[in-house]
């Protein structure tokens, strides 16, 4: 364990935190950290949706094949169960001959993985979300891991929820909801960059990310000013947007 | 918050579409959003609907309300600029105002929300109907009593959003009627919408075709309907790179 990198990391995320911040590249950087600190080589954070969906927030990698596997959990898998218990979900070896979720196993397998962890993301009694950790070696989580990887999922929940105090229980739907819409905007973004430069999805974030932090503006609007932009040109053009 | 249940959300959804089908058929017609403010009242019990359609990201055109107030509520949000319907397009979220009278929403619309309560309103809510940087309107509601909505109430007005939604962004008449009967673009209802793939195909389109995001989308599902494919499938694979579509719709095919 990297002790000061863990320190640094909540430092890093609390400072996010202070400023006007968006929300999915904080999620994301998260995620990154989550693989950094912990023996994981893939993360994400999966949102419930009012609806009863479970979607994809944020990726360590956004990759297909990785959102694929996170997308998969709505029918079975770690983090559904997650969701529906609240508790931490344990899957320490899918090559094993019996299975609990085969479909999911045979899906993570195929990319890679060996073990999943799926961490709950409450408010009070509510169960918001989770952190999903993936493992290219069985049982790769000691209890301190799980620990870390608990104190990151609190983290992301207060990250998700910071704008207003969570007075009603309708906020909490409310800023949900505006995440959810944010990823939907970038990845539409992903898509017009990519293709506009023959790149992969990875690379197309990235470039959408940086560009965001060196120009000081949130990722989130740097993506739907650019699909909504006539022009396909990267930087896009800037546009006035009003301030909450 | 309901726990997330893919099969229970199916089922939901499948149940909502019946109750906009059976509701068009009685009055002789297709399915359209008149349907779908209707059914919203009725399923969550409020006291009225609108859908308003958007411009340029603000509340513009009223295309369909259910009663008196709720033909007033959107009009007094155009005139004062302020208002559930101009968070909802500024955020890309929904707004629950479940008691007027509760300060939080006094503070944050000063000139909206006592008119609003003047008017016989104790309860707003208002969804986005928004695909990540496509706008194309809100659909709001009121209820003449305050108090919150239940999560199944919550989950069947996001449903219906979804489908008003798909109707704004689909219907080349403008009128936003889609086939009896049929699920969204003849095919089930299903939670597809919320793929990655199909966003980021819509992106892609977009160059490809060079046209806006809500065009891009459309020709997405249009090309989806012709081939009698799934959209995610589709999308799938415009993102893998094996389909490109041409700007005339005749020359869609391979690499």
């Amino acid at each position: 364990m990297d002790t000061q990198l863990l320190s640094d990391t909540f430092v890093d995320l609390a400072d996010t935190m202070v400023a006007d911040f968006d929300v999915i590249d904080f999620l994301h950087m998260l995620t990154d950290r989550s693989v950094r600190l912990l023996p994981a080589s893939a993360a994400g954070v999966m949102l419930a949706d009012p609806r009863g969906e479970l979607r994809v927030a944020a990726a360590s990698s956004e990759e297909a094949d990785l959102l694929d596997l996170f997308q998969l959990q709505n029918d079975q898998g770690p983090c559904l169960e997650c969701f529906r218990t609240g508790q931490p979900v344990t899957a320490a070896d899918l090559t094993g001959p019996v299975q609990r979720w085969p479909r999911f196993a045979q899906a993570a397998t195929q990319s890679g993985f060996r073990a999943v962890q799926a961490l709950p993301m409450r408010l009070r009694d509510q169960v918001i979300g989770a952190l999903n950790l993936f493992a290219e070696g069985p049982d790769p989580f000691d209890p301190a891991d799980l620990r870390i990887g608990q104190a990151l999922a609190d983290v992301a929940t207060i990250g998700l929820l910071h704008e207003r105090n969570v007075r009603r229980r309708e906020t909490i739907t409310e800023q949900l909801q505006a995440a959810l819409n944010s990823r939907v905007a970038i990845e539409q973004a992903k898509g017009k960059l990519a293709e506009r430069l023959g790149i992969d999805m990875d690379r197309a974030f990235a470039m959408l990310r940086d560009y965001a932090r060196n120009s000081n503006r949130l990722l989130t609007d740097v993506a739907r000013d650019f699909v909504e932009g006539a022009s396909a040109d990267f930087p896009p053009p800037q546009r006035r947007r009003p301030t909450r | 918050m309901a726990h997330p249940d893919a099969q229970m959300t199916d089922r939901r959804t499948v149940i909502v579409w019946g109750q906009l089908a059976a509701h068009a058929a009685a009055h002789g017609r297709r399915v359209s959003i008149v349907d779908v403010c209707a059914i919203a009242v009725r399923s969550a019990e409020l006291s009225g609907a609108w859908l308003a359609v958007a411009r340029d990201g603000e509340p513009d055109f009223v295309m369909c309300v259910t009663d008196l107030v709720s033909e007033q509520l959107p009009e007094l949000q155009l005139t004062l600029g302020e208002g559930p319907c101009h968070d909802v397009l500024a955020w890309a979220a929904p707004v629950l105002a479940g008691d007027l009278a509760d300060a939080e929403f006094r503070r944050r619309w000063p000139a909206f929300t006592p008119a609003a309560r003047q008017l016989g309103a104790g309860a707003v809510f208002a969804f986005p109907l928004i695909v990540g940087a496509i706008r194309a309107g809100v659909f709001g509601l009121y209820r003449g009593s305050a108090g919150p909505l239940s999560d199944g109430q919550l989950g069947d007005l996001l449903i219906l959003a979804d489908v008003a939604t798909m109707m704004l962004l689909g219907s080349s008449d403008g009128h936003g009627e889609v086939e009896d009967g049929a699920g969204l673009d003849g095919q089930a209802p299903d939670l597809a919408l919320h793929r990655a793939e199909i966003d980021q195909a819509t992106g892609m389109l977009t160059v490809q075709l060079d046209v806006s995001p809500a065009e891009a989308f459309a020709r997405l599902r249009a090309y989806a309907y012709s081939q009698d494919r799934r959209l995610t499938e589709v999308a799938g694979d415009i993102v893998a790179r094996r389909l490109r579509l041409r700007r005339d719709p005749g020359q869609d095919g391979g690499p």
